[in-house]
């Protein structure tokens, strides 16, 4: 049973840092933007199968097929914000509403063009590993251990960078940032494009180990929303550790209990959590 | 005096051909859920009913007494939702005047429109594959109802010919893993005996549809050591499953009652095992019946594609292809196109032979031939046609 | 004055509608819509007048729904003694959720990820309780709604016209109700909460009573909604409890309009009836709906009825 649950920790911070990354662009959209970028979800779906396409269509070595397809919805990002959520700075309603009409028409171009027929990635890197009895394809660990590079990248980026301590600035302060030179506006596009090429990023990773369909954005921008509340807005590392505490929680839970109610042990764990430390586990730290 | 000659002869001629125009139309309605998640079952009922529905039209229609007949689809898609569901059933029966309905072949959706067809009976016929519709075959007032698709269990059910393919493996023990869902519940409801019956050991997990990692049930069903995966029960579902069973080498040996062959055949060199139940197995079916080769040929004509739908494919047992020329025979056997009793007594008595054999048994619900494909390790597939009949 | 004309002309034209169509299909959307425009008009007694995004909606109406059947199931009442108890039921629950959030004092965004939360622990319990819910496969409702109706006792409401009736008038008392409660004290305490809540309880308006009591209130509406519904299409589903269903909701009331009690029930009709007005392929419809919300947001912010409203008073002005 130890072995399990060993195994299970393992596997469950894995999942979670897939959480992450998608929560890492919730959670930086939601301070420096002021609403909660529901269509995420669907930016993975997007460059999820950017990257099918990339690799299996057109040829493209792997790493490449990432790149070209972290690439392809930063810049679908970009035509996102321009055209939509400029519109709805700081209203978070309105943004979620918008989210929702992406999310539809999206979802249905996909559909379109794809078809509900699942579709699978060649194997990347077949093979598997012992780590602490679980048995672990290869593939699973380059995913944990790129998106945790990525995490601390944009983590290091926003702490040392000029950019990056500007929009920490913007977030505490919009109009003290503004009055000391920040391009508000140029910000927040940039925070936008960013967590949609973060978004691209995982839906590409997510193409390595899973099978792909057009709804794949919704279960995980639920997800992602949990764990970057859990962790607290505004919180880089806390995103990365509230994906992990949700992976886990959910992993472990499905040992003891029913896994038909998985779902749920994240939920209530995110509940207490939010009971005692309403504004999230990590908030006000980095 | 000419003028108004010619003028009338003129007006007569165009009558009467425009009356030799006038075309008697047959409406089939359809209500299935054509998007959104649960899109798969709905898809391929609409390709091939559109398909076969061209054909008989293209070749001049069908003659029923004196009458030629051509036939109109009147799709419509649920979204998998019992409210769109309930108000485009009534838009078919009283707009369109629809008498023939195909679908549904969701329970939820059945459910939603149940009360109102049942209101109606008499004046329609619905041949759905819902497996909710299984329940209500041979109940009163329920004479509208017909199933096309086959049944798990009872006397012409494949579930038992399954599970003996199964203990003639030597499996002592099997791992169920199925999604907690409608058809779910009802599979661990209808296999769980039969095991029993047969002296296998079942250990069953439900999971939550919408799972993509399966690391923690697999492990934990691998702790008991089974002999068997028993994976349910949509290819969604299953290329994860088979994927993550199999690369983790926890599993080797796996048995399935839905979904098609592609998960294994990805998966083929870590695969000891792999037996599937297939209402057909069209890619080897298409070099060896004509039928099918014919099929193929004309949907990928049809749709202008090279790309023929081999995993969705036998889908089309139910409420597609087949059972519009199923259908067709039976309204010409009957004589009539208005009367739904009668056609649904000549449907009943029909055995047909199109890209299945398709019978119904006394009850209204369908029994064809299957595959049971069995693939061994490195993708050899040997495919056996058993016929329940 | 005029406001009052004009209700009561829109009334007496949707009660005579029955009598100039008989066509069930029109008669079946509208009673959908005129379940969901309660459904909608009590959430935006929440969010809209209160400024709570509540999430719980749909657990409500679900919880309802399914309620209404098992009291009635295994306690034996009428059709009404089981709405009443699933209405008590509801309210009970959504006291403890709303207690729970509002004393953390759980602002905006938090508020509404921790009602999804109770919002899908409801659902997954009514999808693996199937004991009692038959989880999945849902329920055939085999009894029917009843009502008592003078000169003919107690009836049971079978017919499409019937149950437009009934519909139209839950609507009807909806309204009226949500109407009584925004123009009454509690409402002006709503507004103030709405608008700034801290400012609120400097005041002297407290705060958690006034939220709760607005969560309350909606949640119960919703309730009678869901087990109105229920027996309307026949069948129970976990589906009622769905994420879905609580952005559908959302978006009924976004498309319609926040500002208006009525304002609601124009985007429930819209969103109930267009599918079925336009014939385009499913793909293409949900694009569409993808673009109308996109649009009423760029274009038409305050919904449709506000939209108009604003037009009409420009034009007096």
């Amino acid at each position: 049973m130890t072995q399990l649950i060993a195994g299970q920790l393992l596997n469950g911070a894995i999942v979670g840092t897939l959480y992450g990354i998608v929560a890492l662009g919730v959670t930086l959209t939601f301070g420096i933007t002021g609403i909660v970028n529901f269509a995420l979800g669907v930016f993975m779906m997007f460059g999820a199968y950017a990257a099918w396409y990339f690799s299996d269509t057109l040829g493209l070595p792997y790493p490449l097929a990432v790149l070209a397809a972290v690439a392809v919805t930063a810049a679908a990002g970009l035509v996102a914000d321009q055209a939509l959520f400029r519109f709805t700075r700081n209203n978070l309603v309105n943004g979620l509403l918008v989210s929702l009409g992406l999310i539809a028409v999206l979802e249905a171009c996909a559909l379109l063009v794809f078809t509900s027929t699942p579709k699978e990635l060649h194997r990347v890197l077949p093979g598997i590993v012992m780590v602490a009895g679980l048995v672990l394809p290869k593939m699973k660990l380059v995913v944990f251990a790129l998106l945790l590079v990525v995490i601390f990248a944009t983590y290091a980026a926003l702490t040392r960078t000029w950019t990056g301590r500007a929009a920490y600035a913007y977030a505490q302060n919009p109009e003290a940032a503004a009055l000391m030179g920040v391009a508000t506006s140029r910000l927040q596009t940039g925070v936008v494009v960013y967590s949609c090429g973060l978004a691209g990023l995982g839906g590409a990773l997510y193409a390595s180990l899973y099978s792909l369909e057009p709804t794949l954005g919704s279960l995980f921008i639920l997800k992602a929303i949990e764990a970057a509340i859990l962790a607290g807005i505004g919180s880089v590392t806390g995103a990365l550790l509230g994906g992990v505490i949700l992976g886990v929680t959910e992993g472990v839970g499905s040992i003891y209990l029913p896994l038909a109610f998985r779902d749920a042990y994240g939920l209530v764990f995110l509940v207490v959590i939010l009971l005692f430390k309403p504004a999230g586990l990590f908030a006000g730290r980095r | 005096m000419n003028r108004s000659i010619v003028a009338v002869l003129g007006a007569a001629a165009l009558g009467v051909s425009l009356a030799a125009q006038a075309q008697d139309v047959v409406k089939l309605g359809q209500i299935e859920a054509q998007t959104g998640t649960l899109a798969t079952y709905g898809w391929m009922g609409y390709q091939g009913a559109k398909l076969a529905i061209d054909e008989i039209n293209r070749k001049g229609g069908f003659k029923v007494g004196a009458k030629t007949y051509k036939l109109e689809l009147v799709s419509q898609d649920t979204r998998g939702n019992p409210q769109e569901a309930l108000i485009q059933l009534k838009g078919l029966l009283e707009q369109q005047k629809v008498k023939y309905v195909f679908g549904p072949f969701l329970t939820n959706v059945f459910n939603g429109i149940e009360p109102y067809a049942t209101q109606n009976n008499g004046k329609f016929l619905m041949m759905g594959g819902a497996t909710a519709i299984h329940a209500m075959l041979g109940k009163p007032n329920h004479e509208y109802l017909i199933r096309t698709w086959n049944w798990d269990a009872g006397e012409s059910g494949f579930g038992q010919l399954m599970v003996d393919y199964l203990k003639k493996q030597g499996a002592k023990k099997t791992a169920m893993l199925f999604q907690n869902d409608a058809f779910g519940k009802v599979a661990v409801d209808i296999y769980s005996p039969i095991f029993q019956k047969a002296g296998i050991d079942l250990q069953i997990e439900l999971f939550e549809p919408g799972t993509k990692d399966y690391s923690a049930p697999l492990a934990k069903l691998a702790a008991g050591k089974p002999d068997f995966l028993f994976p349910g029960y949509t290819d969604a579902v299953l290329y994860d499953i088979v994927r993550q069973a199999t690369e983790t080498g926890l599993f080797k040996r796996f048995f399935l009652v839905r979904g098609s062959m592609g998960p294994g055949l990805k998966n083929k060199d870590l695969i000891d095992d792999y037996i599937a139940y297939l209402p057909k197995y069209f890619e080897d079916a298409e070099k060896k019946e004509p039928k099918v080769k014919e099929f193929v040929a004309a949907y990928k004509q049809y749709y202008k594609t090279n790309d023929f739908p081999y995993d969705q494919a036998p889908l089309c047992s139910s409420s597609c292809y087949d059972h519009v020329y199923m259908l067709v025979q039976a309204m010409q056997k009957a004589g009539t196109v208005d009367d739904v009793a009668k056609v649904k007594q000549a449907l009943l008595s029909e055995n047909y032979r199109g890209l299945w054999n398709i019978r119904f048994d006394h009850t209204g619900e369908a029994v064809f031939d299957f595959d049971v494909l069995h693939m061994h390790k490195g993708g050899n597939i040997t495919a056996t046609r058993v016929n329940p009949h | 004055m005029t406001r009052l004309a004009g209700t009561l002309v829109i009334a007496a034209l949707l009660a005579a509608l029955p009598l100039a169509t008989q066509s069930d299909f029109v008669l079946t959307i509208l009673v959908f819509a005129f379940l969901q425009g309660m459904v909608a008009v009590s959430f935006n007694l929440v969010f809209g007048y209160a400024g709570q995004l509540s999430m719980f909606h749909a657990a409500a109406f679900g919880i309802a729904a399914y309620a209404t059947h098992l009291f009635m199931q295994h306690l034996g009442v009428g059709y009404w003694g089981g709405v009443l108890l699933g209405a008590t039921l509801v309210a009970a629950i959504s006291v403890v959720v709303g207690a729970i959030c509002f004393r953390f004092r759980l602002r905006e965004f938090y508020f509404a990820v921790v009602t999804l939360a109770f919002s899908e622990m409801a659902r997954l319990t009514v999808l693996n309780w199937n004991s009692m819910t038959n989880g999945s496969l849902g329920i055939n409702l085999q009894e029917k709604a009843t009502l008592w109706i003078p000169g003919m006792g107690v009836t049971r409401i079978e017919s499409t016209v019937g149950w437009y009736y009934l519909a139209l008038a839950a609507l009807g008392l909806t309204l009226l109700a949500c109407w009584r409660l925004v123009h009454s004290w509690m409402g002006r305490a709503f507004a103030a909460i709405r608008l700034n809540d801290e400012l609120g309880d400097t005041l002297g308006i407290n705060v958690f009573r006034y939220k709760l009591v607005a969560f309350v209130a909606g949640s119960v509406m919703a309730a009678f909604a869901g087990s109105l519904y229920a027996y309307f299409l026949g069948s129970l589903e976990p589906g009622y409890l769905s994420i879905d269903q609580s952005l559908g909701i959302i978006a009924m009331v976004l498309l319609g309009g926040r500002s208006a009690v009525a304002a609601p029930v124009v985007g429930a009709l819209v969103l109930t009836a267009l599918p079925h007005l336009i014939n385009f392929s499913a793909e293409v419809r949900s694009m569409v709906y993808g673009a109308i919300l996109i649009f009423t947001i760029l274009v038409m912010p305050q919904g449709i009825y506000g939209t108009f409203a604003q037009l009409l008073r420009r034009r007096h002005a």
